[in-house]
């Protein structure tokens, strides 16, 4: 699976540089509840779109924020280390985060850190909102505070994706975010990231005149 | 139809046993579905389902779930090995429950989707279908959050989370 670095045309992502296109990421370690909520948010009306060598799932979102229409891609990815590798291409371009862990267990608190720290490597600005999930197992902690969240002035929403609690508020929050950090951010590091990426593919073409084309693939990969 | 009340397994000669209730209210009913075919490497999850599916129970066992069958068939394959009840009960506790210390990043596929399948229980449970008729579909709740506790996750230091 890991050995498969080739670049899906369902995974271009270029497409997140227009106006009117907003790429969101869910991350958090495996169980808490990722999926769940996405499928909340968006009940039966979308058709996701499984990309099993990425450890992904694609939704397709169309909102209305301020009279203007946006088409929002949501990336679900997957907790487990074993995808550790495509991480990279999840951060790419996105415009938010949504950082969940799970109420009932310590670890994926504690993960936080960990989670919160790559994506900063990669997306040093972009609004990142934490996440609570599964208050509906325990109320109780909706009295707590989570010293994560203050020390990094992130927002904290407290959420079920059973039961439904701010489930809906959540992801539209989340999609005003990353408009308006559209609007407003200038994506020095998407430069950045396609500067060094064509400076790769002029050097692979270079190197392996015959084996131009594979070398941009594997070159892409890379970003 | 039938009110199911209790389910248990007889070891010798083994049967699950349902106590329900029929339509005559108040009256308790007995019956005993023999387990055939069934031995100390049997797949406990796949006679749980084959006894439910089995025509002649099925509609006995509506209201039993399938968790609870594949309780009562590890409890025997347990037996068949020799095994102590109470050793049994603790492993049953220990697959049954989540452990959560538990790094869940590190499982592979097929074990998480038994930690998946455990979480699915309460999951359900809770769950607010949009077939229900109380559904909502956007619910916003917000918690004062004044006279907040630590969640005792974070560390002491201050600038420690
Ligand atoms: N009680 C309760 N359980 C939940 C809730 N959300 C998710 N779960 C349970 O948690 C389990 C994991 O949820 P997923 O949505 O698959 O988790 P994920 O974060 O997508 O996990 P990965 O894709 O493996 O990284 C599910 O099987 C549900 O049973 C919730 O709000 N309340
Ligand atoms: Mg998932």
């Amino acid at each position: 699976m890991a050995e498969d670095r080739s670049k899906p045309s369902e995974l271009d992502q270029e497409k997140y540089d227009a106006d009117d296109s907003v790429k969101i990421i869910c991350l958090g370690d495996s169980a808490v509840g990722k999926s769940k909520l996405m499928e909340r948010f968006l009940m039966d009306g979308f058709q996701p779109q499984q990309l099993s060598t990425y450890a992904l799932t694609l939704y397709k979102h169309t909102a209305t924020v301020d009279g203007k229409t946006i088409l929002v891609d949501f990336w679900d990815t997957a907790g487990q280390e074993r995808f550790q590798s495509m991480h990279a291409s999840y951060y790419h371009k996105a415009h938010a985060c949504i950082m969940v862990f799970d109420v009932q267990r310590k670890v994926t608190y504690k993960n936080l850190s960990t989670w919160y720290a790559e994506l900063r490597e990669f997306r040093p600005e972009i609004p990142c909102i934490v996440v609570a999930n599964k208050i509906d197992a325990d109320l109780q902690v909706t009295q707590k505070s989570f010293n994560f969240a203050r020390k990094f002035s992130l927002p904290l929403y407290f959420v079920s994706a059973a039961d439904g609690t701010n489930v809906v508020k959540l992801f539209n929050d989340a999609i005003r975010l990353a408009v308006s950090y559209k609007q407003n951010s200038q994506d020095f590091m998407d430069e950045v990231l396609e500067e060094l990426e064509n400076f790769k593919l002029e050097q692979k073409e270079e190197d392996e005149p015959d084996q131009a084309h594979s070398g941009r693939i594997k070159s892409l990969s890379l970003a | 139809m039938c009110t199911a009340k209790k389910c248990g397994i007889r070891f010798q000669p083994p049967a699950i046993i349902l106590i329900y209730e029929n339509e005559v209210k108040g009256k308790n009913r007995q019956r005993i579905m023999p387990v055939r075919n069934f031995s100390k490497f049997s797949d406990c999850t796949r006679a749980a389902e084959q006894l439910k599916n089995n025509p002649r129970h099925k509609s006995y066992l509506e209201e039993v779930s399938p968790k609870q069958l594949e309780k009562l068939f590890t409890l025997l394959q347990g037996h068949l090995c020799g095994q102590s009840l109470a050793a049994t009960m603790e492993q049953i506790q220990r697959e049954t429950a989540i452990d959560p210390e538990e790094d869940m990043n590190k499982l592979d596929d097929k074990e998480l989707a038994k930690r998946k399948s455990i979480m699915d229980e309460l999951f359900e449970k809770n769950q607010k279908k949009k077939d229900d008729p109380d559904f909502v579909y956007d619910i916003e709740v917000e918690f004062a959050q004044d006279e907040l506790q630590s969640c005792g996750w974070d560390t002491e230091s201050a600038d420690e989370f």
